[in-house]
């Protein structure tokens, strides 16, 4: 194998530097890419609400970036692209663009992604998250295309869907007509060849090839498998058939996978297209401030998830004597855990469920997010009043209804808690119940409920509910639901 | 303070000149028989001031026409000076300090009528080892029982020992350094007397967490640990007065008032960081302490009222949702 020359390594890291921001977006944007298998062995540590823990970060300087012109034939190492790869992307070049975000004040760069050419109309399809800082602050950042040819232009933001992370935009040219969109497309089959096209880390535009591998149905809304290599910086672009029939939009990928990544399925961006064509007959200008748009976006959102949720009494799982609340679904997947054979006076059990998706709305914010957890902590060895000083400190959280790790995060406004000695049916339990409210977008909050049982001097059931992004209704309908099922079978 | 006068000044003595030090300490003091008294430089002197910016032949004490005693400069170029300014010929009562360069002094007769003997409220048993092993057991029996209370994994007796090693140095920290403040500005360290003080302050503070931890749980009344640090801050001034008045026990009543003052600042500037970190004044956003169910008095609420307050909350988000960041009302 030949050894990588460090001129080559050297711009890896200044790509990766560089481009560490659209990368983030790439990242958090689905949260599909945490790691599901190993969690439980490999995170040990305090319960903190999944949907908090960053994924692992694995630098994308790590990938070897795509080989230049002249590399290609005398290389045994790299495969040859298949002649429908070149085909594709020869096709398709003309149609293909870069969306960056610039900042309005200096012109520089902040996040860069991929776009394309729908038909021969002059809209172009991405991500939500490559323009999402366009929407939400457009005073500060201004968006713009670059094609193939290095040629660039404005881009106007004309729609977005969040919730399933996809955006159009408008430029002054106009597609070759390869990109196609068909009203009733052919299904795809498992192992079907796709292309991926897109500029991987702002290195260039590229094509990868790889196999549509099924619909996955652990994140929230539909994305196809796709397992081939997406980049960051190549979200937006578009995967297609070796005809050119668009199967979805590349949008994430796994990190602690080999290959796997996700596409947005196509009918979606169809949709948002023929909402673009309706409102563009009425008003041919989009709407400057996105922010209530988005709003009104996740407050949908919230509304099928907490129905979801909720559509039928939670499940009941059994923690020692006491009775605990849970939903197991596709999208909500529950991982157990206990300090077991750790060198400790007390035993500790632990269940938490959470959904694998949020949505992305900006590189420091995800909502529309539910998780809960329960710990069983219990002692036969602790006196009374060691146990409390255990169970205390189990039941002192620091970061309470932050949707990052920012503790001073004002996107949203300081928490408002209640906290009482509550008596459920047959628990009786401390509760507390803390709130905020989203400061862009109205109607929308996150409730954290953490539960303790104050029944038994060596025993403690805590309980934590966190729902991020949902409306003040939904948010107390759940907080009393999983309140209310909390119990205790009897001694 | 009110100067007593000299009575009847006579031409002979003994007078005492008195060398000050600024806080008005005495550095040396010499007799002198007979008046007139020379000062200066010079070996001629019968006061000798080793002072660079004295002259050779500096002033002279002497009686005036009226009976006083006068200091008169002998034509030197730095003078004599009192409170500020410069006298060619200065009045001495037994109080008036005057400086010649950087000499302070005063010249007091024998008749000189001193202050009444104060009354002795020192405990002199209680000194030295006695208290000294006391504070140090206090500061064990406390660092043995936070050990204890927090000590979740297997019995390990290097554990106990660490946290014994931990609140003994602690106490011999803190306590050395008012002993060396002792010393310098008392007479004795009293290393003893400090660690009995430490020793119970530690276990005023001990004793307050738990009963604040006991009171707010047992009752439901959250202030009382909600607020925690600010007792905490009241039991370190009173530590503080009490190591104070160890030094300079005369100066109780301003040592009072000073530790108030403390206590108040540092109340303040807690008040402040926790406006400036989470928006409310209280130290915590809940009250996380969990105690056995035998020490509940209160009663349960029924989740309906428990959701009623919920639902109150949400008029205060709104309102917190049309401001600016920075422009959050303040929370209790």
């Amino acid at each position: 194998m030949r050894p990588a020359p460090i001129p080559l390594l050297f711009v890896c890291v200044l790509a990766a530097a560089a481009f560490a921001l659209a990368v983030g977006a790439l990242a958090a944007a689905p949260a599909a890419q945490r790691i599901q298998g190993g969690r439980a062995a490999s995170q040990p540590g305090p319960m903190a609400a999944p949907a908090l823990t960053t994924p692992p970060a694995t630098p994308p300087a790590t990938t070897p970036p795509a080989p230049g012109p002249g590399e290609t034939d005398d290389s045994a190492t790299l495969p040859t692209p298949s002649t429908a790869a070149q085909q594709v992307y020869a096709a398709a070049r003309a149609d293909l663009l870069q969306i960056r975000m610039l900042l309005r004040n200096g012109r520089s760069q902040s996040t860069v992604g991929s776009g394309f050419l729908i038909g021969s109309g002059n809209l172009v399809l991405t991500n939500y998250h490559v323009v999402s800082q366009m929407a939400l602050d457009p005073d500060v950042y201004i968006g713009e295309y670059v094609d193939t040819d290095g040629k660039g232009g404005a881009i106007e933001l004309m729609a977005v869907d969040v919730l399933h992370d996809l955006a159009v935009v408008r430029v002054e040219r106009h597609g070759t007509g390869f990109f196609r969109m068909p009203e009733h497309p052919a299904p795809l089959i498992q192992g079907q060849y796709l292309y991926s096209l897109g500029n991987p880390l702002d290195l260039g535009f590229a094509i990868s090839e790889g196999a549509y591998n099924g619909v996955i149905t652990r994140s929230f809304y539909e994305q196809l498998i796709f397992t081939g290599p997406i980049n960051a910086g190549m979200s937006g672009g578009p995967s297609v058939t070796a005809t050119g029939m668009v199967a979805g939009v590349n949008v994430s990928k796994r990190r602690d996978g080999e290959s796997v990544s996700f596409l947005v399925p196509a009918r979606y961006a169809q949709d948002l297209l023929a909402r673009v064509q309706q409102q563009t007959a009425r008003q041919p200008h989009p709407p400057r401030n996105f922010s209530p748009l988005i709003a009104q976006q996740l407050l949908a959102h919230q509304r099928e998830m907490m129905d979801r949720l909720l559509a039928e009494p939670l499940s009941i799982k059994t923690m020692g004597p006491y009775r605990v609340p849970v939903r197991e679904s596709q999208q909500l997947r529950c991982w157990g855990r206990s300090n077991f054979r750790a060198e400790a006076e007390y035993t500790l059990d632990a269940v938490s469920c959470a959904m694998e998706a949020a949505i992305y709305v900006s590189d420091t914010q995800q909502t529309g997010h539910v998780s809960m957890t329960h710990q069983y902590l219990r002692s036969a060895s602790l006196r009374p009043l060691q146990f409390s000083a255990l169970a205390s400190g189990r039941f002192r959280v620091d970061r309470i209804g932050y949707s990052t790790n920012n503790a001073r995060d004002t996107r949203l406004t300081r928490p408002a808690c209640s906290e009482q000695f509550v008596h459920t049916a047959t628990l009786p339990v401390r509760a507390v119940t803390c709130v905020r409210a989203y400061r862009k977008f109205a109607g929308l909050y996150n409730f954290t409920l953490l539960t303790a049982s104050t029944d038994d001097g060596q025993a403690s059931l805590q309980s934590r509910l966190d729902l991020a992004g949902v409306s003040y209704e939904n948010g107390t309908r759940a907080t009393r639901a999983f309140l209310s099922a909390l119990g205790r079978s009897r001694r | 303070m009110s100067g007593p006068s000299l009575q009847g000044p006579s031409l002979h003595g003994p007078y005492y000149v008195e060398l000050l030090a600024r806080s008005g300490e005495v550095l040396q003091r010499q007799r002198v028989d007979s008046l007139p008294i020379r000062l200066g430089r010079g070996y001629g002197n019968d006061v000798i001031l080793d002072d660079d910016y004295a002259a050779a032949a500096h002033a002279v004490a002497e009686l005036d026409a009226g009976g006083r005693l006068v200091l008169r400069d002998l034509g030197s170029r730095n003078g004599i000076h009192h409170r500020g300014r410069r006298h060619a010929e200065l009045v001495l009562d037994g109080d008036t300090v005057a400086r010649i360069g950087h000499t302070r002094f005063r010249i007091r007769a024998a008749g000189f009528p001193v202050a009444p003997e104060l009354r002795d409220r020192t405990l002199h048993r209680w000194e030295g080892a006695l208290p000294g092993a006391a504070g140090t057991l206090l500061v064990c029996v406390v660092s043995l029982f936070a050990r204890w209370l927090s000590d979740i994994q297997y019995f390990e007796l290097v554990r106990y020992f660490e946290a014994l090693a931990w609140g003994v140095g602690a106490a011999l920290l803190w306590s050395g350094a008012w002993a060396f403040a002792n010393r310098l500005f008392g007479r004795h360290a009293r290393l003893g007397r400090h660690l009995f003080v430490f020793g119970c302050g530690l276990l005023a503070l001990g004793a307050y967490v738990l009963l604040a931890s006991v009171l707010g749980y047992a009752f439901s009344i959250e202030a009382f640990t909600h607020y925690a640090s600010h007792v905490a801050t009241l039991l370190l001034a009173g530590t503080i007065y009490f190591h104070l008045c160890t030094i300079r026990p005369p100066h109780r009543r301003r040592y009072r008032w000073l530790c108030a003052a403390m206590a108040v600042l540092g109340s303040g500037l807690i008040l402040v960081g926790n406006v400036q970190r989470s928006g409310r004044f209280s130290d915590e956003l809940y009250m996380w302490v969990l105690l056995p169910p035998e020490l509940r008095v209160s009663h349960d609420h029924g989740i309906d009222e428990f959701m009623r307050e919920v639902d109150g909350m949400k008029e205060q988000l709104d309102r917190g949702r049309g401001r600016k960041p920075g422009e959050d009302a303040i929370e209790d």
